[in-house]
């Protein structure tokens, strides 16, 4: 399923406009300088998504999960494997020399973070492309790459499309990978194709 | 708008409301949930605050109810989490972290015990709707205080452990222990947010502490407490004591024993004996100029590390005792072999001194003496006939004397010839020496010696093993009952290696450590058996000494020197030599060789 270059410069350009607000919240919060970078945003049919995460991540992977309503509906996912998780859980909270594994505390910050993210791309979706959206409450699973998935494609049983945004976080001269899933149905895609050809133009006349 | 706060403030149902029955069961569980549930309308006044939000913050529901979010808790708008809320109306749900927040409102902990200021709270901030529509947001607040605290106090636990058993480690591969607990604090330090150590070590007499080594203390204050009496000050009560003294709030204190260190602008301290048992080796103190109070887990943690301290100091010193001795032991030994080197010199130069005396002196002895017994021959001879009877005796007598005095010098040239002589060693056949011996003594022959044929042969010199046999062969016809017939048997005996002899034999010399050296391969004993006197068991050694001899023998039966010669020839030729016998039933006496049978030969000297 590929987009053409004009859908996915201006695809880019939306999320590069959420993360930027992510950025600065994740900046606030912390009180490091965090920055977000996309290098790269790709359209897969579904049942590609699988086949296409495990390649990039494996092992034990924390995932925040959260479902969004209203003229465009999907799933929206933040995945990072767990060393990735563990890391930047550490970078962000300023007690930089905890110890042990995954903790309840740090699944919580990456739970923030992954609604952070979440909100501020789904939020600029909704407010750019002049679309209603509502959330439901992030949720954070951390399991196996292959039991994420499969929670993942039996919870989009109508939703046909994703989109997986590579996501570089950069904090405290550190680099963290992970992966941002966005999922929709049919009518949403290409809603949000059209919404998206709408905003160019509007863009275009200003 | 929801209704639900009005039965939230008045505790009265509302009546005749559209929501009324799904308001009554909201507020209902409001009221039994386990964690703080609050709502406000689009313009953020509070409109619900359920039981638990009154209990934990203070604030009735007819207190806040009513009255906007950010006048009830301005701090909520100074940490700009109303952005949160401002986000709930446009639909977003957001999630505010225990790690990243620490609380959303400051509310009391359940527990006071945990040391936080605040209740640490988990927090989900989401729209609340009524239809399709907006109506305010709903706010759940979750208690996470015992998890993080929990949570802290095991990571803590963690950090301690594995700064212990790095310390340990540290300490126990150290060559210097002494020194790595200063070190060691560099690293403890930071972690227990620890500024100041002291490290005092027991003086050589045990009366006064030295300062080893610290850190955090300024060089002029330092100079002050570099050597403290025991009992002086609180380091030196904690050696008097020795026991551990813990003191918070310095800075409060008005303790005399804690004036120095509170002068230093520490605001609190522990201080650890470094015990070994019941000895006392120094102190190690802990201290800190931010915090008030160390905690009782940090406490624990300092004492085992007090503990380390002592084990691995204690077994440096014993280490370092260990090697002066082992310094001293080597020196001793060095001195003490010197010391016999020098005298074995001494010893040698005496003894050659003594071989070439006796030696000079027996040789010129012996010209006089045959003079001696020249002209005692003449007069018995050419004057017997007119020399009075009597003085006839005392001539013969004369010339016995001459004649023994002649044997005596004649064997004691013989040993200090063979302590002076370099021995070939060669296979020397020993039928053919004893039969040559047997013929050309006539007091041998007539079968007084009975050979066991075959003899074999030995490693040996063939001159001083045959001067070794007729010492023996002489001794034997010396020492023998009156009127018995003497009878001298000789066989030998092949043995496996060098021994001494079976139990009950002696071995007057081992084999010489100048001769030459002992073969591991087989040995050949000769015996030489004989029906004489016999030898107490007390004598056997002594007869092979120089002018020994049996008790009860008269002197003129022997010079006291024949086994002395056989003693000192076989130690030359790297032999041994014995004895076993019982006082009147003979002696059997022994020489062992190397064998030189076949073609096993002994190796030449």
């Amino acid at each position: 399923m590929d987009l053409t270059t004009q859908q996915n410069d201006a695809l880019t350009e939306l999320i590069n406009i959420g993360f930027g607000r992510a950025a600065s919240a994740l900046s606030d919060l912390s009180g490091f300088r965090v920055s977000l970078e996309v290098p790269r945003i790709t359209m897969h049919a579904i049942e590609q998504i699988g086949p296409l995460i495990g390649r990039l991540v494996t092992g034990e992977v924390a995932s925040v999960n959260q479902v969004f309503n209203g003229a465009i509906a999907g799933n929206a996912l933040l995945m990072l494997d767990e060393r990735s998780a563990t890391m930047l859980s550490r970078l962000l909270s300023e007690d930089s020399a905890v110890t042990g594994g995954f903790d309840a505390s740090g699944q919580e910050i990456i739970m923030e973070v992954g609604n952070i993210l979440l909100n501020a791309c789904l939020s600029v979706f909704g407010d750019l492309l002049q679309v209603r959206v509502s959330f439901a409450v992030p949720r954070l699973q951390v399991a196996g790459i292959g039991s994420t998935l499969k929670t993942l494609l039996s919870e989009s049983d109508a939703l046909r499309h994703g989109m997986v945004i590579h996501t570089h976080f950069h904090l405290r001269a550190s680099n963290v990978t992970g992966y941002l899933i966005i999922i929709l149905g049919i009518s949403s895609f290409e809603r949000m194709l059209q919404e998206l050809q709408n905003w160019e133009k509007r863009q275009i006349s200003c | 708008m929801l209704k639900i706060d009005s039965y939230a403030a008045t505790g009265q149902m509302p009546s005749k409301n559209p929501f009324s029955t799904r308001d009554a069961m909201l507020g209902w569980m409001q009221d039994i949930a386990p964690y703080g549930l609050f709502t406000t309308d689009t313009d953020l006044v509070i409109r619900s605050w359920n039981q638990w939000l009154a209990a934990h913050s203070g604030l009735s529901a007819e207190a806040v109810v009513g009255r906007r979010l950010i006048e009830v808790f301005p701090d909520v708008q100074v940490r700009k989490l109303d952005a949160h809320f401002a986000r709930a109306l446009h639909g977003e749900v957001s999630v505010l972290s225990t790690a990243l927040h620490k609380y959303l409102l400051p509310l009391s902990p359940a527990q006071r015990s945990y040391s936080v200021p605040y209740m640490l709270q988990t927090v989900r901030i989401a729209p609340l709707p009524a239809g399709d529509e907006i109506v305010g947001t709903i706010t759940i607040i979750e208690d996470v205080t015992q998890r993080e605290c929990q949570a802290l106090i095991l990571r803590r636990q963690q950090a301690h452990d594995r700064l212990l058993s790095e310390a340990l480690a540290q300490l126990l591969q150290s060559e210097q222990p002494q020194d790595i607990a200063a070190g060691l604090f560099s690293r403890l330090g930071a972690p227990l947010k620890l500024e100041a150590f002291f490290n005092y070590l027991v003086s050589a007499d045990g009366k006064q502490l030295r300062l080893h080594a610290s850190v955090g203390v300024a060089p002029e204050a330092k100079k002050s407490i570099s050597v403290l009496a025991l009992g002086e000050g609180i380091c030196g009560q904690v050696a008097l004591g020795r026991v551990t003294l813990i003191e918070p709030h310095l800075q409060e204190s008005a303790g005399e024993h804690v004036q120095t260190i509170r002068r230093l602008g520490l605001r609190s301290y522990a201080g650890f004996p470094l015990l070994i048992g019941d000895r006392l080796l120094g102190t190690l103190a802990f201290g800190s100029y931010q915090r008030d109070v160390i905690a009782p887990d940090e406490l624990e943690f300092l004492a085992k590390i007090a503990q380390y301290v002592a084990i691995a100091l204690d077994r440096a010193q014993r280490e370092q005792a260990l090697r002066e001795a082992q310094q001293r032991l080597h020196q001793h030994a060095e001195e003490l072999e010197a010391k016999i080197a020098e005298r074995t010199a001494k010893l040698k130069d005496t003894i050659v001194q003594l071989e070439g005396f006796s030696h000079t002196v027996a040789h010129d002895l012996r010209a006089p003496i045959r003079s001696l017994i020249g002209f005692t021959e003449i007069l018995l001879s050419d004057f017997g006939a007119v020399v009075p009877p009597d003085a006839l005796d005392l001539v013969r007598r004369l010339n016995a004397a001459s004649h023994r005095l002649d044997a005596l010098t004649r064997d004691l040239l013989v040993l200090s010839r063979i302590a002076g002589q370099d021995v070939k060693l060669t296979a020397v056949d020993v039928d053919g020496l004893v039969q040559e011996i047997v013929a050309l003594t006539p007091a041998l022959e007539g079968g007084v010696v009975a050979v066991r044929h075959p003899l074999g042969a030995v490693s040996a010199h063939r001159t001083l093993l045959q001067q070794c046999l007729f010492n023996f062969f002489e001794n034997a016809l010396k020492f023998m009952p009156v009127g018995v017939k003497p009878m001298i048997v000789v066989r030998s005996e092949l043995r496996a290696a060098a021994t001494p002899g079976r139990p009950g034999t002696v071995t007057p010399f081992p084999p010489s450590p100048s001769g030459p050296a002992p073969t591991t391969g087989p040995r050949r004993r000769i015996w030489i058996e004989d029906n004489g006197i016999g030898i107490p068991a007390v004598a056997h050694k002594k007869i092979f000494g120089i002018f020994e001899r049996l008790p009860g023998i008269t002197p003129v039966e022997g010079t006291g020197i024949g086994l002395a010669i056989v003693a000192r020839a076989t130690e030359q030729m790297g032999g041994t030599c014995g004895v076993e016998s019982t006082p009147g039933e003979g002696s059997r006496f022994w020489l062992e060789f190397a064998s030189a049978d076949g073609p096993q030969a002994a190796p030449q000297a």
